[in-house]
């Protein structure tokens, strides 16, 4: 679909290709294009084709052209649609479309027992607290423990990796949170939040986007307004090493549960 | 609410964003996913009026910024729905 999508840019106007080409397509290669989009190019190629220029000047030299050529390009963007359209409909009936494959492997057990990343107590019996990566403190000049001091965060359990998640037009892989602790590069812990008079465990879900380069974007999270806030700041800052599902980068979606114990923190600051 | 250009003047009025960035904010706030060929004609167009400019980027992935002609054309919009808005909840409790 990309590569319709690609060649259905070539049939913006020359000035247009010339400006946008390159980051037109580096967009075509952050996105999981659609049937839907290939659509919304061909318009979008009709629109630029078709659209007077919104300085009058400009209208002076392209109206020339656009009255000779405006049937030209209906046409044969017809006819391009017409192409596709029997293309896509071959492509699906030569190979139908089958459920995700969910046999990617797992990731192999740590070869040794990894650093503590959050507070023990938090979460007291689960193997999810651990990480092969050393804390990253969210203040300058914090002792690396101090931001995991009543804090914890678990990993919640998901459908297998590579299922298919869908928002919107958009299509994401799911991956569960601890098979995805073999590509993180960066972790950032949430810092608890000063400003609530809030005592004793709370838990916030966060659900998150992890972007073809790595970065993360948090899509939406469940809690009191301080805490999710607290999670998120630290969440966005998390980084990944790009991921692969069958042979292909991919954007994936995971979960988190991040519990914020006041009663630890309180006990452990002056 | 689904004109891609208030969505792209609000998404830029956070902050610089690239096409996919837009497209991944305006998803987030407004739940409208702008397919590639909206999103870039309408950037193509909003250039054109000087509601947005290219911010200088040696990456493929070209940032864009808000004008203040943008900023005012965005503020002109909102003031417009809001009225839309408060004519609309009056006249349904009117109703």
């Amino acid at each position: 679909m990309r590569t319709l999508i690609r060649w259905a840019a070539q049939l913006y106007p020359q000035a247009w290709r010339e400006r946008f080409a390159g980051e037109f397509d580096a967009l075509l290669e952050d996105i999981s294009p659609s049937f839907g989009d290939l659509c919304d190019v061909l318009r979008g190629v009709l629109r630029a084709r078709l659209s007077p220029p919104v300085h009058p000047a400009q209208a002076v030299v392209a109206s020339s052209s656009l009255i000779l050529r405006g049937p030209v390009v209906v046409s044969l963007t017809a006819h391009a649609f017409l192409i596709v359209v029997v293309l896509t409909a071959a492509v699906h009936y030569a190979t139908p479309i089958l459920p995700p494959s969910y046999s990617a492997p797992l990731p192999p057990p740590a070869p040794e027992p990894p650093p503590l990343v959050t507070d023990a107590r938090v979460f007291p019996n689960a193997w999810t607290l651990y990480s092969t990566l050393p804390l990253v403190p969210t203040e300058k000049d914090a002792p690396p423990m101090h931001v995991a001091e009543g804090v914890g965060i678990n990993f919640i359990a998901l459908p297998d990796i590579g299922t298919l998640y869908r928002w919107g037009n958009s299509e994401w892989r799911v991956w569960p949170g601890q098979a995805l602790e073999r590509f993180i590069v960066r972790r950032v812990l949430p810092e608890y939040p000063r400003d609530t008079a809030t005592t004793g465990a709370t838990s916030v879900f966060v659900e998150y986007l992890i972007r073809r380069d790595g970065t993360v974007k948090v899509l939406r999270s469940a809690g009191p307004t301080s805490f999710t806030k607290a999670a998120r700041r630290a969440i966005e800052q998390w980084t990944y090493r790009p991921l692969e599902f069958e042979d292909r980068r991919c954007q994936v979606v995971s979960r988190v549960e991040v519990r914020f114990d006041g009663e630890l923190v309180q006990n452990d600051v002056p | 609410m689904s004109d891609p250009t208030i969505l792209i003047l609000a998404s830029l009025a956070e902050g610089d964003k690239h096409g996919y960035a837009i497209m991944e904010d305006i998803l987030a706030f407004a739940g409208i996913r702008l397919g590639p060929g909206t999103l870039y004609g309408a950037i193509a167009r909003m250039e054109e009026r000087g509601w947005i400019r290219a911010v200088k980027s040696e990456a493929r992935r070209q940032p864009y910024r808000i004008t203040a002609e943008g900023s005012a054309e965005l503020k002109r919009q909102l003031a417009l729905f809001g009225q839309v808005v408060r004519t609309g909840n009056r006249r349904l409790k009117e109703a």
